[in-house]
């Protein structure tokens, strides 16, 4: 059932800013109180694909310890793309949940 | 000897064969984010540290099949696209052939194969458009019906004689080049599939 969401998952990670896979791994399972303890490796088709879509920019970058990264950003079409999710979701997640708190029975 | 990041990377790219650029670019991606991981394990500096990052990061070829599966996405998109262009340059040459040119009667079954096999590419196209988009029959049964009609159409006007316009001449260029190019994504969809298969251990 994540794995349908990874991408919305991914956009909502690199909203507070650029950031290299591990990191963007990071964050979600911080986030998410590690209940979303992905295979980390996951995460790179997902980069990719939403790369290839228009709605991530990635660059090399070197950090001062030497290691190069790739870093990944939120374009404008993905701060979009965020948006329209956030609220597929709200609308999704808030008829799951008046479903599972129950109700009346169908009037005779 | 290699280390465990070094050997997961390496057992990586061969997985990733079937894209040689993203297969270097992911390598050296993947080798900096597992480094990271090892060097952030209680137990670093040791072979422990890197075979849970390894662990953590999952198996090569599961996480191939999921580049694999995203590539026989890109390429169905790409053979679609090329087919209904091939479409309507085909049927923009056959109007054009109707309009300019006699029919040069070498065949009787030639107006036929023309007409019948592009209406047959057409119908095909359309099903497998809309219930197969990411099969390779479809496209390949078109791709067979387009080629047959484009081959008819040109021998039922006798466009090898002399004396054909040259936009005709050119249209048909324009078909047999389409046909090359679809042949080239259908040849594409089809090696992408097979990965895709082997990967997730449902082909050979």
């Amino acid at each position: 059932m994540l794995k349908g969401h990874l991408d919305a998952i991914v956009l909502a990670a690199l909203e507070a800013g650029p950031a290299h896979g591990y990191a963007i791994i990071e964050t979600i399972k911080s986030r998410s109180a590690s209940t979303f303890d992905l295979p980390e490796g996951t995460v790179y088709p997902a980069l990719h694909r939403l790369e290839e879509g228009g709605l991530l920019s990635s660059t090399w970058t070197t950090p001062p310890n030497g290691r190069r990264r790739r870093v990944y950003s939120l374009t404008k079409a993905g701060s979009a793309a965020l948006a329209d999710r956030r609220k597929a979701w709200g609308r999704f997640s808030q008829a799951v949940d008046t479903l599972l708190k129950g109700g009346r029975a169908w009037p005779a | 000897m290699a280390g465990v990041i070094d050997q997961y990377v390496a057992s990586l790219r061969r997985e990733l064969d079937f894209d040689p650029a993203l297969a270097r670019r992911l390598a050296s991606e993947v080798e900096s984010h597992l480094r990271d991981a090892a060097e952030a394990d209680p137990v670093w500096p040791s072979v422990e540290a890197e075979q849970r990052a390894v662990e953590r990061f999952g198996l090569a070829r599961g996480i191939a099949a999921e580049f694999a599966a995203d590539a026989v996405d890109r390429q169905a998109r790409r053979t679609w696209i090329t087919l209904a262009i091939t479409v309507l340059v085909t049927f923009v040459a056959m109007r054009l052939r109707v309009i300019w040119l006699d029919d040069g009667a070498v065949s009787a079954l030639a107006p036929l194969v023309d007409r019948y096999a592009f209406i047959a590419a057409i119908a095909v196209g359309v099903i497998g458009w809309f219930a197969f988009r990411r099969s390779l029959l479809a496209p390949a049964i078109c791709l067979a019906g387009l080629a047959a009609s484009i081959a008819a159409g040109i021998v039922r006007a006798g466009l090898f004689a002399d004396g054909a316009p040259p936009h005709v001449l050119l249209a048909a260029a324009g078909e047999i080049a389409l046909v090359g190019l679809l042949s080239f994504h259908v040849v594409g969809l089809g090696r992408r599939l097979r990965r895709t298969a082997v990967l997730r251990g449902v082909g050979r």
